[in-house]
């Protein structure tokens, strides 16, 4: 089991969080896009073999939803943060 | 009964048992005598006992080999659980033990003829012999199982208690030998919190059993200074099973899993014995070095009474001279080794033994067990001789202990020049020292150990790194040390010879498969079974890589090794699963429920009353009267700030700006695919303050779902709090509703004051609650939220007030009745993951015209093109059939039935004395009321007519009244 690093709560079993799917950002206007695009937005899944950017939540923590960036092979997660801009819990700020 | 004293000695330095005390327990029904202190095995060597189980395949006649665990030939049954090993587990009193793999007993085995036929049973036996006839495979899987099975389990074992801890830790040291002793102290003293892991009952590994080399000097007492160092927590009996990510192990101990987190971890796990492949290489007496030692220094029991020791170390006369001194006769040291390369192998060794270098063993040769070996010259082809003896020590090399290594993703290289594999590069954080690394005089373990613990605590920032310079040195000190194994695995023969005693694979076997062509080691291991046995390798698997090399012509280092998997040693499923805990939520009526006769049933996680004895009668109190439902299960969520129409308008389908404050609004959540989510009912309390509530089920999932929004780009000025556990909420529903909660309120109820689909804070019976008027079930209502620490007494107080109205309490079957007499749907009951609302009869929720939301550009499509399903109600012909939910609904015709919809939701309404339903079917025929359709049911099609809107008051009159 490996330990996540939520930028609110510092490192925790990966167990206490909640996956949220590969960052896969919603088109800002979804009605000027091609189907193509909407499709692939909905429903196509990079799947990367290598460093992927994803989604996590700490569940049993303090409901963060926050990114990492994770190496699918070898499950190594080389840093996490917030989606906007908020200090963590070391007083920096992390950005997207 | 069975004499300890055969083989018992005088008390021995260091021994574990408490002679003032003896019990007996029984071994195939005879009593033994043990003391305190004693294993199952000790106690039956000590009586003369060397046969104690018979082998999987052939059942051959095993005895103790290892004594420590490592091989499969001590397992035992003892009294309901299988496969226990004797050598390890504690003899206690009245314990009832017997052999495995025998019918009818240990001494007269009738499947041992298997070994006269073991012809007929090659490697690969099970794969090629009862593949065809496919018919008679319910047969041959009878006979597999009974010569197959490891033991016996007895269904009726009542069942044991199990539990879970979990750890933390700075470091982790695994095995608390002299080198993990040395790791955790030297860790320790730099500060770092340790805990040491040691499967056996008191930690000091090798040294509590094996006689030390002369140069070795006096031993330190490490396990009394780490016992008393505050920083060092010692778990004996304590077995590490798995190393995954990040440095997070388990370990058993007894019915307990730990689930340990360290920041760093020393593997100090030590070695096994080799076994040498010879000619009957497992018949009961042949021992390991390590088994011999144990046995006497441990328990005080002679291994055998004339001792042939083969050797290619050192080690070997430390322990001939050790068997000597206790008493055994050491006829024979047989050494491959030639004289020059020995050590100062100064110990005397009584005039009669016989020393022979350059030689090994042949065989080992008797009927049962060892009466002798035949010894012969290593090269030359010379008739062995025969040498008379009842015990074999062999101790020509040993298998590091690397399977955790392994799972830590160590790189682990076969060094010839030592004939181990030993770590060449560790990860971060992971350390080895010890016999497992290659380090075999005392003072080099002793250094490698305190090395590792300070390289631990210098990766955990606690101290400097020690000096390149002494890493080097210790490396020159360990290639420079003795040479502890050999690289010969094998010896001629022609007889049985095992590489696996688990499965009974010989070499003969391997050579075979890998020349049928499963030359790769991880085939190999999946066709012979090898390594797969209760063993998990510890015994055969280097041995094996050395044949697999040799038959295909490769290197050891090119052969490579097999996975090593978790676990590392066998686990009982109960271990795994812990303590049986199903977790469910309870309402803060839960006692109320039970003690007034409701029939309680799971409701994703909570417990809910599904009726208290009659759902017809309830449904009856609520249309006639008035009933009360505890629907405190809802998910709850406050929504606060000026952003939160924006945001609501952004989930919902519905449109939220210009809803009013005190009014309440059903709306519909969709997916950006245009599924239907959830729904539920959204109050707005005052300008910023909203009130959402979700289904029972949902109320986690869309909580999460809200904040990923919020999170993410969508939490403009609006804040969202969970209080489904805040609030309890009870649906107070019938014509006298009205009445009942005025007694409770001097506040207007008339319907100008407080109408339909509005919210309005009450106070009840003095309790502050939040009420809305929303008609789920088609009456008149009361939704009534109020503190979950006064719901048991509002709750009363509303079941008084209702005395003399006919009040009952109503159940989640009355309430499924209900809404479907009204056609509700209940999101993930009538809808699924490909249903949208336009289809699913809420076209009217959904606003297409509004800004940006979740779903619209999918639902617009619908839109424009039409439903292709619908989902619509249904009557049935055919009085008192209910359909079963979940059936199809079909179309006869010429080429068969064809299923054009399903049924989602029925029962028999007792309002309308008829049955009722919602179903999916083609749009063109859902648009027609009173068109008919069948639905298949018991083979037969039974016709069923559409019907469209509520069933019961379709203008929903009694809602308004
Ligand atoms: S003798 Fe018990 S496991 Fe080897
Ligand atoms: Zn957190």
């Amino acid at each position: 089991m490996i330990l996540l690093n939520c930028p609110n709560c510092g490192p925790r079993n990966v167990q206490e969080f909640r996956f949220g799917g590969e960052h896969n950002p919603r088109p800002a206007a979804p009605l000027a896009v091609d189907n193509a695009e909407w499709t692939d937005y909905l429903f196509l899944k990079a799947n990367k073999l290598g460093v992927q950017k994803e989604w996590w939540y700490h569940r049993a923590g303090c409901r963060l939803w926050f990114l990492a960036e994770r190496h699918t092979q070898s499950n190594q997660v080389l840093k996490t943060y917030c989606w906007t801009a908020r200090p963590n819990r070391e007083g920096e700020t992390c950005v997207e | 009964m069975l004499n300890n004293a055969l083989y018992r000695l005088e008390p021995q330095a260091g021994e574990t048992i408490d002679r003032a005390q003896t019990f007996t327990f029984t071994f195939e029904g005879r009593a033994v005598i043990a003391h305190p202190g004693d294993t199952i095995a000790s106690a039956l060597a000590a009586a003369g006992v060397h046969v104690i189980s018979r082998s999987f395949k052939y059942h051959r006649p095993r005895g103790v080999m290892c004594m420590a665990g490592h091989c499969p030939n001590c397992l035992v049954q003892v009294g309901d659980e299988p496969n226990v090993r004797a050598c390890q587990t504690p003899a206690e009193p009245d314990m009832v033990v017997k052999p495995q793999n025998v019918w009818p007993s240990l001494k007269k085995d009738a499947m041992a003829f298997t070994g006269l036929f073991s012809r007929f049973m090659p490697v690969g036996f099970y794969y090629k012999t009862f593949i065809r006839p496919q018919a008679m495979w319910p047969l041959f899987e009878r006979i597999l199982r009974r010569i197959a099975g490891l033991g016996k389990v007895n269904p009726a074992t009542p069942p044991d208690r199990y539990d879970k801890q979990y750890l933390h830790t700075d470091v982790a040291v695994v095995g608390g030998g002299p080198a993990g002793l040395s790791a955790a102290l030297a860790a320790a003293e730099q500060g770092a919190t340790v805990s040491l892991f040691d499967e056996n009952p008191q930690p000091g590994g090798h040294w509590r059993y094996a006689l030390p080399a002369p140069d070795d000097g006096p031993l330190p007492d490490l396990a009394a200074q780490a016992e008393a160092h505050p920083g060092i927590t010692v778990y004996p009996e304590t077995t590490v099973l798995s190393c995954y990510e990040d440095n997070w192990l388990s370990a058993r101990r007894g019915n307990r899993l730990f689930k340990i987190r360290a920041g760093a971890v020393i593997f100090a796990t030590g070695a096994y014995d080799r076994p040498l492949i010879f000619d009957n290489d497992e018949l009961p007496g042949v021992r390991f070095g390590g088994a011999a030692q144990r046995l006497l220094r441990l328990y005080g029991v002679q291994p055998g009474k004339r001792a042939i020791v083969v050797t290619a170390n050192d080690g070997g006369w430390r322990i001939a001279a050790g068997l000597q001194a206790a008493g055994v006769s050491v006829v024979a040291v047989v050494d491959e080794r030639p004289e020059s390369e020995a050590g100062a192998v100064s110990h005397v060794l009584q005039a009669d033994a016989r020393v022979f270098w350059r030689h090994t063993i042949r065989a080992a040769r008797g009927a049962g067990a060892v009466e002798g070996a035949d010894i012969a010259p290593l090269d030359a082809q010379v008739r062995p001789q025969f040498i008379a003896g009842d015990l074999i020590v062999i101790n020509i090399g040993l298998t590091p202990a690397n399977g955790l290594l392994y799972q830590a993703q160590t790189k682990i290289s076969y060094n010839e020049d030592r004939a181990e594999f030993l770590p060449e590069t560790l990860p971060a954080g992971v350390f080895a020292a010890g016999r497992v690394a290659g380090s075999h005089a005392g003072a080099t373990e002793l250094a490698e150990g305190r090395l590792a613990g300070r390289q631990a605590a210098a990766f955990l920032g606690l101290a400097p790194a020690p000096p390149s310079a002494e890493i080097t040195a210790l490396a020159g000190q360990k290639a420079a040390g003795p040479k502890r194994s050999s690289a010969r695995v094998d010896v001629p023969g022609s007889q049985k010879r095992f590489v696996c005693f688990c499965e009974d694979v010989t070499d003969k076997d391997l050579e075979t498969a890998i020349a049928e062509g499963f030359d790769s080691i991880e085939l190999l291991k999946r066709y012979s079974t090898i390594s797969m046995g209760p063993c998990q390798g510890k015994m055969c698997a280097a041995n094996t890589i050395h044949l697999c090399a040799r038959h295909t012509g490769q290197s050891v280092a090119q052969t490579g090794t097999t996975t090593a998997r978790p676990p590392l040693a066998p686990v009982s499923l109960g271990v795994l699963a812990g303590q049986n805990m199903e977790p469910v939520k309870r309402t803060a009526l839960d006692a109320w429920h039970r003690a007034n006769g409701a029939g309680m049933m799971v409701a994703g996680l909570w417990m809910r009353p599904e009726h208290y004895g009659n759902p017809p009668a309830e449904v009856q109190a609520v249309r006639e009267r008035v009933g009360l439902i505890d629907v405190s299960t809802l998910g709850k969520l406050q929504l606060t700030g000026p952003g939160a129409p924006d945001f609501l308008d952004r989930i919902y389908v519905n449109k939220w700006q210009k809803l009013g404050v005190g009014r309440v609004r059903y709306g519909v959540m969709c997916n950006d695919e245009g599924v239907v989510m959830n729904d539920g009912v959204t109050a707005r309390l005052s300008e910023t303050t909203w009130y959402t509530t979700t289904t029972s089920s949902g109320a986690g999932a869309i909580f999460e779902w809200m904040q990923w929004w919020l999170q993410s780009g969508w939490g403009g000025e609006v804040h969202v709090t969970n209080i489904s556990e805040v609030n309890a909420a009870f649906n107070l529903a019938g014509p006298r509703a009205r009445a009942v909660l005025q007694k409770l309120t001097d506040a207007d109820l008339l319907n100008e004051a407080f109408p339909y689909m509005h919210v309005r804070h009450l106070t009840l019976a003095g309790v502050a609650c939040m009420v809305m008027r929303i008609g789920f079930t088609g009456e008149l209502s009361y939704e009534i939220h109020c503190p979950t620490g006064a719901a048991h007494y509002v709750w009363e107080r509303l079941l008084d007030a209702g005395r003399d109205f006919g009040i009952a309490p109503f159940g989640v079957e009355a309430q499924r009745i209900l809404r479907l007499e009204k056609a509700h749907i209940i999101v993930g009951q009538d809808t699924d993951a490909l249903s949208d609302p336009i289809s699913a009869d809420m076209a009217w929720a959904v606003k297409l015209d509004k800004a940006d939301f979740l779903g619209q550009r999918p639902l617009r499509q619908v839109a424009q093109d039409g439903p292709a399903q619908r989902l619509v109600g249904f009557t049935m012909a055919r009085p008192g059939l209910v359909p079963d939910e979940g059936l199809q609904i079909v179309r006869p015709t010429a080429a068969g039935p064809e299923i054009i919809g399903w049924v989602t939701s029925s029962r028999h309404s007792p309002t309308l004395n008829q049955t009722i339903g919602l179903c999916w079917l083609p749009a063109p025929l859902a648009g027609q009321p009173g068109a008919t359709f069948t639905i298949r049911m018991n083979g037969k099609l039974e016709e069923a007519r559409v019907h469209h809107g509520p069933f019961y008051d379709p203008q929903g009159d009694r809602l308004r009244i």
